[in-house]
């Protein structure tokens, strides 16, 4: 058997190509990104980066439902999106193998927010889930899922954390076996349609409540399978605290007993549905277990009801208290949490040396040379006189809302942007309301608050900044794109346009660098009666400048020392990283400066030249 | 054996390709290998982080420990010093002295900390370690993108567990063919900019 040094996504991705699949449909975000990417590579393979998340899930299924094996990828913020989805699958199970991959962000390293999403896809959608420790495993488990999808008609769910997508490891890599199956679709509405209508061979019970019923029949076939599961075992040791170690969980347990020279009671596991048994059979020898798993207690509270109803009185602690509420496990947070139940291991914690020296935090901001920075100057300058309100959404623009611009006063989730100014708007609230949207956000979610607020004939203005590409996750294509995932020709849709065939105001369409550009035609739109957009156009610098297409003429420029007088409009209004500043002076770096030039605009002395 | 390496730096330096390069070599030597970069929110300009981790034994997390990092590779100053505490009992640290202040240090809300507190608190951590100047080095040469294999150069020659002529090797079969000149010469100008750094006393 050969191995590869693959990142865990392309392990996972590996793990589907190898089962068969065949459509792989998902939206670009961290930590779930090059799964799709992964697979694209493959001519047999059909893969789309979808408009959002939810059509990727209902994509996949109409393909599982001729009986081809398929894959939904996102990261947890998209199961937000598919629940709706999902909580009628998992009514009406599914024909070819279908699976989801649900990537977490513990420690939200790149997400808004910090969730779990065995909940939604556990708890909520009882459907069955992995929980890797591993690439290695992360692939293991894409394989099973497919194979026990086709078993047990359900969708199956895995769940990575960020540091099994993201972690390099040498990884087992197989032949791809090519499923021969002919697609074929066969109808069976009393499944594949949900709808509140009377069953008659079921003597009038409704559809969903039997559709209820028949997944409530599924969890003991599930059970017996996770009970023979090769992701769950027992690993002996000493004393009588045992340590459940779920997903990376398991990965830090290790750590800390190798770092500790120790052998700790293991209970390893990896699935939902908890193997009953098991669990049983290893809290029956213990007095005490520390469930570690990223990042909300599900497990421990699934113990703690599965030994309460069989009368087990053990002490179980875990991320609910003892161990940290928020952010990530760690081997540190497992080291400490040994260390308050055996204090004489205390000394077996690493020692560490902090610096006597403070270390200002390093605030993320937009690219040097990237064109939103002239967009946002600009939008700056005129809030300052309109005192407008910005309500911003998500994507790289987003790094507006920081210092020194501090634009946005609002950033929910993809989409809320316009939703959000149209409510200000409908407060009365005598502010002027500027919504701030990236392309790829516009289409995934955004657009139903578009129409929403032209609709409602409110007056705003909407901003979409199109570079073509969704730029945050490292440049995947949407439906504004010319191109599709697999580097074919596709059709772009125009986001001008489509505001105007709904009835915006306006649609205006600048060049971000041109700062005087952006500047007339955001005044323009501020004064107008209903929704006015305007179109930041142009490729992502990053990626433009690779194929030599990017929106301005090069211009070397310096900085005269002479004529800077301190003002600091380049570094509170602008703020480009290539712009340093000391002794009452700036200076360009001319190593990082991209020559866009666009802060001889910004400078009202005439100093960059 | 146990071998932990933490590379720190800001987004754009290339440490992704640095750790690669470590991996590679490590792997090819038969050794266990797992690594893992904090990637994502930013492009360019954030704090990236590389963790890469070598054993003869399996490896459980991509993540170093808290302590037990063998040798803190620093891209840039501020990074390194924020990830000081990594450093295990002995660790070394090797900088390339090379700032780039944050956006609040240019707005004057925050100070980028002085080479004479840096000195100081490198010296009264005990630490061993060296500083070069990497990415002046890498300009010189051509591209201060080179600053991550001047780097990978330098640590070369700290490193008793790196041959510096099969990781030069390495370098040559990763860089891209346009670039491979350019890499080597980075990589040799590493070498001899840490045999010069070892040369004067040792910073303790």
């Amino acid at each position: 058997m050969n191995k590869e040094y693959l990142m865990g996504n392309e392990a996972i991705g590996r793990g589907a190509v190898e089962s068969g699949v065949k459509v792989v449909a998902g939206y670009p975000g961290t930590p779930a990104t090059e799964i799709l990417e992964y697979v694209s590579q493959y001519p047999e393979v059909h893969a789309e980066w979808s408009i959002n998340e939810k059509v990727a899930l209902e994509v996949t299924t109409g393909a599982s439902l001729c009986h081809t094996r398929a894959m939904a990828v996102m990261k947890h913020n998209g199961t937000n999106v598919v629940l709706d989805f999902l909580m009628h699958i998992n009514f009406t199970g599914v024909r070819g193998g279908l699976v989801l991959i649900s990537a977490d962000d513990p420690g939200a390293f790149s997400s808004q927010n910090e969730e779990d999403s065995r909940i939604i896809t556990y708890l909520d959608a009882h459907l069955p889930v992995f929980d890797p420790w591993c690439p290695q495993e992360a692939k293991d488990m894409v394989k099973a899922a497919f194979e026990l999808s086709e078993k047990t008609e359900l969708c199956f769910v895995v769940r990575p954390v960020m540091r099994v997508c993201h972690a390099r490891s040498p990884v087992s890599v197989e032949e791809i076996t090519t499923v021969s199956r002919e697609p074929s679709f066969e109808d069976d509405r009393h499944r594949f349609v949900m709808s509140a209508v009377a069953e008659p061979e079921a003597g009038g019970v409704l559809r969903p409540v039997l559709r209820h019923k028949w997944l409530n029949q599924k969890q003991p076939i599930l059970l017996q399978i996770m009970e023979e599961s090769p992701f769950n075992h027992i690993e002996e040791g000493e004393g009588n605290i045992g340590l459940v170690a779920c997903g990376t969980g398991y990965a830090y347990v290790k750590e800390a007993e190798k770092i500790m020279g120790k052998k700790f009671p293991i209970l390893k596991l990896g699935t939902l549905p908890l193997p009953k048994d098991k669990v049983i059979k290893f809290a029956n020898k213990m007095k005490k277990l520390v469930v570690y798993e990223d990042s909300e207690a599900v497990v421990e509270r699934l113990i703690k009801e599965l030994l309460y109803d069989k009368n087990i009185r053990i002490e179980i602690v875990g991320r609910s208290g003892f161990l940290p509420t928020e952010g990530e496990l760690s081997t540190s947070v497992v080291l400490r949490s040994m260390a308050a139940l055996y204090p004489e291991l205390e000394k077996l914690i690493p020692a560490t040396k902090v610096l006597e020296v403070e270390t200002p935090v390093r605030v993320r901001t937009q690219c040097v040379g990237c064109q939103y920075r002239g967009l946002l100057h600009a939008l700056k300058l005129v809030i300052r006189k309109t005192h407008g309100i910005v309500s911003g959404d998500i994507g790289c623009y987003d790094a507006g809302s920081f210092p020194p611009l501090e634009l946005q006063s609002t950033i929910f989730c993809m989409g809320s942007s316009i939703p959000i100014a149209t409510g200000i708007a409908y407060s009365g609230n005598k502010q002027p309301v500027f919504a701030i949207i990236g392309d790829s956000t516009f289409f995934h979610n955004g657009v139903l608050g578009l129409l929403n607020a032209i609709h409602s004939q409110l007056d705003m203005v909407v901003i979409v900044c199109d570079n073509r590409t969704t730029a945050m996750t490292g440049f995947q294509p949407h439906p504004g794109s010319d191109i599709d995932a697999k580097g074919q020709p596709a059709v772009a849709i125009d986001a001008g346009k489509l505001a105007l065939a709904a009835g915006a105001t306006s649609a205006q369409v600048v060049n971000p660098y041109n700062i005087p550009e952006v500047l007339k035609a955001l005044n323009k739109a501020v004064k107008e009666k209903g929704v006015s957009v305007v179109v930041a156009s142009c490729p992502c610098y990053l990626q433009g400048r690779r194929t030599g297409d990017i929106g301005f003429t090069p211009r070397k420029v310096s900085l005269d020392a002479e004529l800077c007088n301190g003002c600091k409009v380049c570094i509170d209004y602008f703020g480009c990283p290539a712009i340093h500043f000391s002794n009452k002076k700036a200076t360009i770096d001319q190593t990082t400066c991209v020559e866009c030039g666009m802060c001889a605009d910004v400078c009202k002395r005439g100093a960059v030249k | 054996m146990n071998f932990n390496v933490l590379i720190t730096g800001v987004g754009g330096q290339g440490n992704l390709f640095a750790s690669n390069v470590l991996a590679t070599y490590f792997m090819n030597k038969g050794y266990h290998v797992l690594a893992v970069d904090t990637i994502g929110a930013a492009q360019r300009g954030g704090s990236v982080v590389s963790h890469m981790r070598v054993s003869d034994s399996e490896i459980y997390s991509p993540l170093i420990p808290v302590g037990k990092t063998d040798i803190l590779v620093g891209f840039e100053t501020l990074e390194m010093l924020r990830n000081f505490r990594m450093l295990a009992a002995d660790g070394m640290y090797l900088l390339n002295d090379y700032k780039e202040p944050t956006v609040l240090c240019n707005m004057e809300l925050d100070v980028y900390p002085s080479d004479k507190n840096i000195k100081e608190a490198l010296k009264n951590s005990g630490k061993k370690g060296y500083s070069i100047k990497a990415t002046e080095r890498a300009r010189q040469i051509g591209s201060s993108l080179m600053t991550n294999v001047v780097m990978v150069g330098a640590l070369c020659q700290l490193s008793s567990l790196l041959n510096s002529d099969e990781v030069r090797q390495v370098v040559a079969a990763k860089a891209p063919p346009k670039a491979r000149e350019l890499n080597l010469k980075a990589f040799d100008a590493g070498g001899s900019l840490m045999l010069e750094a070892m040369r004067q006393p040792v910073r303790k």
